[in-house]
C-alpha cells in the first residue's frame, strides 16, 4: 500500500492507499474526517467538492491521490482559523446560503478568484462559477457576496 | 503520524467519547448546561438563559430553523442570540415531523406562540414572586422580565428555575402584532456560521463509531429482479469488507466511501430486467395520450360547460405538455442505519422522518418505538426525502452486516433512481362572448400517478379532491367550468417535486389565458383583472378574487408593466405576466423579462413577484424563497429533462441533465403586499415555482409570436 504526503490546511498529513487513483475527495472526507468538502456528483460537473490546490481551485473529485503527494491544499476547514474570512464573511452578510451544501465550494472558487483578480467583473464571476450547481439558486447571492468579499480585501 | 485506518477509529473512538455509545443520547441529553425549565416539549430555559428551541421539521434550505425560532424569540421575549437549536426525532412529542407542502411555518406559528407564551407568562409570574410585586407590574422584554415601576430586571436565566414550580398556563395571552420585534424583520439563518465554515453536518457528513460505508447496485429498470451476481472481483478491491445481498440489489460494504463504489463497479451482476425491459420515453407519452382522450374525474363543475361552448363566439382549445423532471439535489442519498438487539438507529437526511420510523419498523419486525431516527441537515430536498426507500434500504444492509453502515448513493445512483416528477399534458378548452367575456373553460389533466406516496389504485380519490392543482383551483370567474383528470399507473419512479403539480397545470391555464388576451387585442393583465371578481373555492375555503387583483396590480406596478420595455440589441425582447394562488393560501403574481436570440436562445433578464402570503415571518427568508422557486422554475421551463430508453432514466449527470447556472440567474424581486387577511403566515416554499414557465412562456410570445405549448423550451422552436 503506497503512502502519500501532502499538506492540508497547514498541516502535513500522511496517507496509506491502495488505489493511487483514489480521489482525494474521499481521502478528506472518510480519512481526514474533513466533510466540510462535499460530495456531488463525482465527475467534476457541479463543484461542490471544490478545495484550493496552492490556492487555485480544484475539484477535489477528481484529483487522485497519486497527484496530490507533495501538494498543499486549503479546504473549507481550514480556510480561516474563525470563519473570518473575507469571502465567509461576506457570505454571512449577503445570507447566501440555502440548504447550504454546495455553498463550501462556492466559497472556495470565490476565494481562488479573489485571488487572481482583486475586483471581477460580472464576466469573471460568472466564467469562475461555470460548472457549480446551486440547485436552492442562490446564485444572485453569491454574485453579491463575490463582490463583497472582493471589497473586504478578497483572497486571504 | 500517518492517518491510516487507525487515524479512522480513533476518529470513530472520539466521537464515542463525544456521546455516541451504542446509542446516541437524545440531543437534549448532551446540551450544554442544566435546563431548569422546560414547560413542554418546544422549549427549554437555561439557568444561563440559553433558550434552546426543539424544531420538528427538517430543514433543507427553506430556512425552517430560522423562521420557526423567529416565532419562539419573539412570542418568549427572547434575546436572538440567546437561541439554540435542536432537532427533535420522531416520538409522542413531535407526532407531525413531516415536512412538505409549505406547511411548517403555518402549521408551526399558532403552535409555537402558544408554548413560548406560556413560558414567558411563567416567567413572569416568577418574578412577581421574587419581588412580590402585584400581578401586571411586571413584563417579559428581550431575555429579561423587568418590573416596570421601579426597574428592576431579572434574565431567564435568574427565573428559570422558579418558574419550573408554576403552573403551566392552558390559555396564556398572545402578543399583539403591533408589537413584534422579531417576526417581520430581516434575520440571517441562525446556521450560516456553521454552513460557510464547513461544520454543518448533512446526512453523508454524520459518522458513527464503528461503521462501514457502502454502495448498492440496483437494477437500472424499474420492476427488474436480480438474477444472479459474482462477487469475486468486488472482493478483491482493497478495502471492501463483505458483499451482502438484499431485496433490491446487492450492497458492498467498504471502509470508505471510494471502496465501496469502486467495489460495486467490479460486481457481476445479471439482472431480470422485466416487463419495462423495452420502455422508452414514446411509450409512456403514448399512455398519456391514450388516457387523455378520454373523461377523467371531474373534480370541479359549474353550468353547462358543452352549451356555453357551443354558443361561443370565440373557441380556443389548446394542449400542453411537460417533461419528466429529476430533483438533482446537489446532495447525493445516504443513510446510517445501525440495527442490533431488536433496536435500530437510524441517521438519514429525510423530509418524512415518522415515515423512516414506521418502515423500518414493518421491515424489522419490531415495533416502531424501538427504532430511533435522527434527521439530519438535507442537502436539498424538494420533495424526493418525502420518500423513505433510502433509508430503509440502510436498514437493510445494516441488518445484514451486524454493524453500523452508511450506504451512499452516487450521481448516477440519484438520477436513475429518483422518484421523478412526472410528464404531464393539460387539454384546455376555452369560449369567448361577444362581449369578451370567457363563458366556458374546460381543463384535463392527465399524468401519470405517484409511487412515492404507494401502489396505484385506480379508484382512489382525495376527498376532497382538489385535484389538479392549478386546474381545480382557476382562479377565474368564469360561469360554465369543468376540471377533470386523470392519473395513469406510472412504470417508473414517481413522486413529489417542489410545487408537484402546479406548474405544468398553472402552465396550461395561464398561457391560454395569454393567448385568448391577444385573440382579443387585449393587454393579458386587462383580461386577467376582469375575470377576478366574487370568490373562488380551494376545498372548503374560498379566496377573494380581489386580492389577487391586488397582487397582480402590485406586480404591474412594480415591474413597469404599462411602460415599453427596454430592447436587448440584437435580440427580441418581450414582457409575460402570470399569476397563482397556491391551495387557497398564498398569492403570487409574476412578471418575467426576456429576450430571445435568432437562435431560439431565452435569457430571462428580470422576474418580479408580487405576492400576498399573510404575516411575512422573515422577509431575508421570503426573498430567498422567490429566487430559489424562480432559479427552480426556470430550470423546469428551460433546461434539463429526463427521458427513459430502455427502461432506465437515460440522464446521469448535471452535463445530461442541466440546472440553472450562475449566469443563467435572472434579477428577481420581490415585493409582499402589506395584508392583514389571514393576521398568521401562510407558507412559501413551493409557492414562487408554478408562474414563472407561463411568465415566461407568455413573454417570448410577447418577443417572437411564437406560442409555448410544451416544456422545457427548446431554442429550434424559437428560431427567427
Amino acid at each position: 500500500m503506497a503512502r502519500y504526503r501532502f499538506t492540508v490546511n497547514g498541516q502535513p498529513r500522511e496517507v496509506e492507499a491502495a488505489d493511487p487513483d483514489m480521489p482525494l475527495l474521499w481521502v478528506l472526507r472518510d480519512r481526514l474526517g474533513l466533510t466540510g468538502t462535499k460530495f456531488g456528483c463525482g465527475m467534476g460537473a457541479c463543484g461542490a467538492c471544490t478545495v484550493l490546490m496552492a490556492g487555485e481551485a480544484v475539484r477535489s473529485c477528481q484529483t487522485p491521490v497519486s497527484a496530490a503527494a507533495g501538494r498543499r491544499f486549503t479546504t473549507i476547514e481550514g480556510l480561516s482559523p474563525d470563519g473570518g474570512h473575507p469571502c465567509q464573511k461576506a457570505w454571512l452578510a449577503e445570507d447566501v446560503a440555502q440548504c447550504g451544501y454546495c455553498q463550501p465550494g462556492m466559497i472556495l472558487e470565490a476565494a481562488a478568484l479573489l485571488a487572481r483578480t482583486a475586483r471581477p467583473t460580472d464576466a469573471d464571476i460568472d466564467r469562475a462559477f461555470d460548472g457549480h450547481v446551486c440547485r436552492c439558486g442562490t446564485y444572485a447571492r453569491v454574485r453579491r457576496a463575490v463582490r463583497r468579499a472582493g471589497a473586504l480585501g478578497g483572497a486571504r | 503520524m500517518s492517518a491510516t485506518r487507525r487515524d479512522f477509529l480513533r476518529y470513530g473512538a472520539l466521537a464515542g467519547a463525544a456521546g455516541a455509545a451504542l446509542r446516541l443520547p437524545l440531543l437534549a441529553e448532551t446540551a450544554a448546561g442544566v435546563s431548569p425549565f422546560a414547560p413542554n416539549q418546544w422549549l427549554r430555559i437555561g439557568a444561563d438563559g440559553r433558550v434552546t428551541l426543539v424544531v420538528a421539521r427538517s430543514e433543507m434550505g427553506q430556512g425552517v430553523r430560522t423562521s420557526l425560532a423567529m416565532i419562539l424569540a419573539e412570542e418568549l421575549e427572547a434575546d436572538w442570540s440567546s437561541i439554540s437549536i435542536e432537532q427533535a426525532s420522531p416520538s409522542p412529542d413531535y407526532p407531525d415531523m413531516n415536512t412538505g407542502g409549505s406547511d411548517s411555518v403555518i402549521s408551526s406559528w399558532p403552535v409555537l406562540r402558544k408554548a413560548a407564551a406560556s413560558a414567558r407568562e411563567m416567567l413572569v409570574a416568577a418574578a412577581e414572586r421574587r419581588w412580590g410585586s402585584p400581578a401586571g407590574e411586571c413584563r417579559a422584554e428581550r431575555g429579561f422580565v423587568v418590573h416596570a415601576p421601579t426597574g428592576r430586571r431579572l434574565g431567564f436565566g435568574a427565573l428559570a428555575a422558579d418558574a419550573a414550580k408554576l403552573p403551566v398556563p392552558k390559555d396564556p395571552p398572545l402578543k399583539d402584532p403591533k408589537d413584534f420585534r422579531i417576526v417581520g424583520t430581516r434575520v440571517p439563518r441562525i446556521d450560516g456560521p456553521a454552513i460557510v465554515s464547513g461544520r454543518a453536518k448533512y446526512g453523508l457528513d454524520t459518522r458513527v463509531p464503528d461503521m462501514l460505508f457502502a454502495a448498492i447496485a440496483r437494477c437500472p429498470v424499474a420492476g427488474g429482479k436480480l438474477v444472479r451476481f459474482d462477487a469475486a472481483k468486488a472482493k478483491k478491491v482493497p478495502g471492501v469488507r463483505g458483499v451482502v445481498a438484499i431485496s433490491n440489489g446487492i450492497a458492498v460494504l467498504a471502509d470508505d466511501t471510494w471502496a465501496a463504489l469502486e467495489g460495486r463497479d467490479a460486481l457481476d451482476v445479471v439482472w431480470d430486467e422485466g416487463r419495462n425491459a423495452a420502455l422508452s420515453t414514446e411509450d409512456l407519452w403514448r399512455r398519456l395520450d391514450e388516457a387523455a382522450a378520454r373523461p377523467g374525474r371531474v373534480s370541479r363543475k359549474s353550468g353547462d360547460v358543452e352549451a356555453a361552448l357551443a354558443g361561443a363566439t370565440a373557441r380556443f382549445s389548446a394542449t400542453y405538455r411537460d417533461t419528466f423532471q429529476a430533483h438533482a439535489s446537489v446532495e447525493p442519498g445516504s443513510t446510517i442505519a445501525r440495527v442490533s438487539s431488536g433496536r435500530c438507529e437510524i441517521w438519514t437526511p429525510t423530509q418524512n422522518p415518522e415515515r423512516v420510523r414506521r418502515e423500518a419498523a414493518k421491515l424489522l419486525g419490531i415495533a416502531p418505538e424501538n427504532v430511533r431516527v435522527h434527521v439530519t441537515l438535507i442537502g436539498g430536498g424538494f420533495g424526493r426525502r418525502l420518500g423513505a426507500d433510502y433509508a430503509v434500504e440502510a436498514v437493510e444492509v445494516a441488518r445484514a452486516a451486524g454493524r453500523a453502515v452508511q450506504v451512499v448513493w452516487s450521481r448516477p445512483d440519484e438520477f436513475r433512481h429518483d422518484f421523478l416528477h412526472p410528464a404531464g399534458r393539460a387539454d384546455i378548452a376555452a369560449g369567448v362572448d361577444a362581449s369578451g367575456r370567457i363563458v366556458a373553460w374546460t381543463h384535463r389533466f392527465t399524468t401519470f400517478h405517484l409511487t412515492m406516496f404507494g401502489a396505484f389504485d385506480p379508484n382512489a380519490v382525495d376527498d376532497p379532491d382538489v385535484n389538479p392543482w392549478g386546474g381545480y383551483d382557476n382562479p377565474y370567474a368564469i360561469d360554465n367550468l369543468r376540471v377533470e383528470w386523470t392519473d395513469v399507473e406510472s412504470p417508473v419512479a414517481t413522486g413529489a417535486w417542489r410545487s408537484v403539480f402546479y406548474p405544468p397545470n398553472v402552465f396550461a391555464r395561464e398561457s391560454l389565458i395569454d393567448e385568448i388576451a391577444h385573440h382579443l387585442g387585449e393587454d393579458p393583465l386587462a383580461l386577467r383583472r376582469r375575470h377576478l371578481e366574487g370568490k373562488f373555492p380551494f376545498a372548503t375555503r374560498e379566496v377573494d378574487r380581489a386580492e389577487l387583483r391586488a397582487v397582480l396590480d402590485l406586480a404591474a406596478e412594480k415591474s413597469g408593466w404599462s411602460s415599453p420595455l427596454a430592447k436587448v440589441p440584437g435580440r427580441r425582447s418581450g414582457r409575460g405576466i402570470a399569476c397563482n394562488v397556491y391551495h387557497g393560501r398564498t398569492l403570487i403574481a409574476q412578471v418575467a423579462e426576456v429576450s430571445v436570440g435568432d437562435a431560439g436562445d431565452v435569457r430571462v433578464h428580470r422576474v418580479v413577484t408580487a405576492t400576498d402570503c399573510g404575516q411575512v415571518v422573515n422577509p431575508l427568508g421570503l426573498e430567498g424563497q422567490v429566487e430559489s422557486g424562480v432559479a427552480w422554475a426556470l430550470s423546469y421551463a428551460l433546461k434539463g429533462e429526463i427521458t427513459i430508453a430502455r427502461g432506465r432514466v437515460a440522464e446521469t449527470s448535471y452535463r445530461e441533465f442541466p440546472v440553472l447556472a450562475l449566469a443563467e440567474m435572472p434579477e428577481v424581486e420581490v415585493y409582499a403586499v402589506a395584508s392583514d387577511r389571514l393576521n398568521r403566515p401562510s407558507g412559501f416554499g413551493e409557492m414562487p415555482v408554478p408562474a414563472v414557465a407561463p411568465a415566461v412562456a407568455n413573454a417570448i410570445f410577447a418577443a417572437t409570436g411564437k406560442r409555448v405549448r410544451k416544456l422545457p423550451i427548446r431554442p429550434e422552436d424559437l428560431r427567427a
